[in-house]
This record gives structure tokens, sequence and C-alpha cells, in this order.
């Protein structure tokens, strides 16, 4: 299990909601959130399977929070 | 558990190698967030990035590897790569913050151009009275003095003979 913490004021919540429902089938991920961060505990069959999914669920929360501050919007 | 890198500073870098991973904090009154975004959107192809807040005014930037394990060299080519685009994103940066007024000019002006010729009521309205420019020795000359054909009665040549 590893847990996730998304600082809001790096990451667009909408993007991280976003790239959990896209990954969402690969492994258990859940949503929390607190003052300063949206928190997300992954887990999936095996400890590689774990930080691979977290990895690829950070990379497109972070790419798709890019693309909306340049304006590009997301899709 | 992460430790110092060689040949990086480690007041900044820090690696973790059980995690196949470095990380990196950046000074947000150096380097702003959209520079970060920028130099950290360029290794997304080739590792997972992660943002987090290490404090004020401070972004801890960590690289993990898609694949371990992963060489140290690696990872402090990943540092130094991250060092320079994020010095060439913030100079972009600010490049384009001195320069937005000269290309929101040419902007508009192409898009002015691009909307066609005046219409009648535009021209109506212009005015032609102005002076074209200023010329306070009086060696302007038009082009028909310069280049026209000249009056036989005054000379009787034509201009290129």
């Amino acid at each position: 299990m590893k847990a996730l913490r998304f600082a809001k004021d790096l990451y667009v919540g909408e993007q991280v909601d976003a790239a959990v429902k896209v990954y969402g089938r690969f492994g258990t991920l859940e949503l929390a959130e607190d003052e300063d961060a949206w928190i997300v505990t992954v887990d999936a069959q095996t400890d590689a399977r774990t930080r691979r999914l977290a990895g690829e669920l950070a990379n497109y929360a972070l790419g798709l929070t890019i693309r909306q501050h340049r304006g590009e919007g997301a899709s | 558990m992460s430790e110092p890198l060689e040949a990086t500073p480690h007041a900044f870098v820090r690696a973790d190698r059980e995690d196949g991973s470095v990380s990196f904090v950046v000074d947000e009154s150096v380097y702003p967030l959209e520079a970060i975004y920028g130099a950290t959107f360029t290794f997304l192809d080739r590792c997972f990035v992660f943002l987090g807040r290490e404090g004020e005014g401070q972004v801890r930037v960590v690289l993990s590897a898609k694949k371990l394990p992963i060489a140290d060299d690696e990872l402090r080519g990943w540092v130094g790569e991250l060092a320079n685009e994020l010095l060439a994103c913030a100079w972009r940066g600010r490049i384009l913050e001195q320069n937005r007024a000269t290309i929101e000019a040419v902007t508009s002006q192409a898009i002015g151009g691009a909307m066609g010729p005046p219409s009648l009521d535009e021209l109506e309205d212009f005015d032609f009275s102005e002076e074209p420019f200023e010329d306070p020795l009086g060696i302007a000359m038009s082009w028909e003095e310069k280049y026209g054909k000249k009056d036989k009665s005054q000379g009787g040549e034509t201009e290129g003979t």
C-alpha cells in the first residue's frame, strides 16, 4: 500500500480525480482529503504493481494539471 | 532510505536507491511554479514524477525510475537535466513576460491586417491632413519628381537617357 499526497496548491483537484478514474481499474484507489492535500491510497496485487500504479497515476495527474495551467484544457 | 547523491548539491538533492528515486528541492523564488511545471513535464516519458510541498516557497520534485534497478549515474543525469531545464524554463518565462507588450502589438497588427481592407466608413473617418513625416531640411522628393518623365519645355530630357 502506498499513499500519495497531492498538494492542493500544486495539483488541480479535478485532474487528480480524473487520474483516479482512469487508473482505478488497475488496483484499489482510495481518495481522502485534508487541509493541504488530496490523499490517494494505492494498493495492487504486488509491491511492484503498487509502485507502478502510483507512479503512472502521479504522472497522469501532473500531466493534466500542467495542461490545464497552460490553458490547453483536459480531455 | 534517502541519502545524499554524490556529485550533487547535498542541501537540495537526496537519493533513495532502494526506491530508485531522486528528489530535488526547488526554491520557488528562483524558479517560479510555471518553470517547475515546464521542466517536470519533459520527464513524464522517462520517469515517474511527483511534486510535493517541502516548506514555504519550496517544492520537492521526486523523480522515480520506471524500471528497477537504476544506476546512480542515471539519477545524477536526471538531476542535472532537471536543473538545466528549470533554468531554461524560468528564463523563457522571464523573456516572455518582458516582451509581452511587443508580442501583443505585433499579433494585433497581424490580425488587423488579416481583417482585410478598410470600409468606406472607416476611410471617411481617416485623417489624411496629417503630414506623412517631418522634413525640416526640405530634402524629401516624391517618386514622380525623382523618376517621372520631365516636361520637354524644361529641358527635353527624359529619365533613363
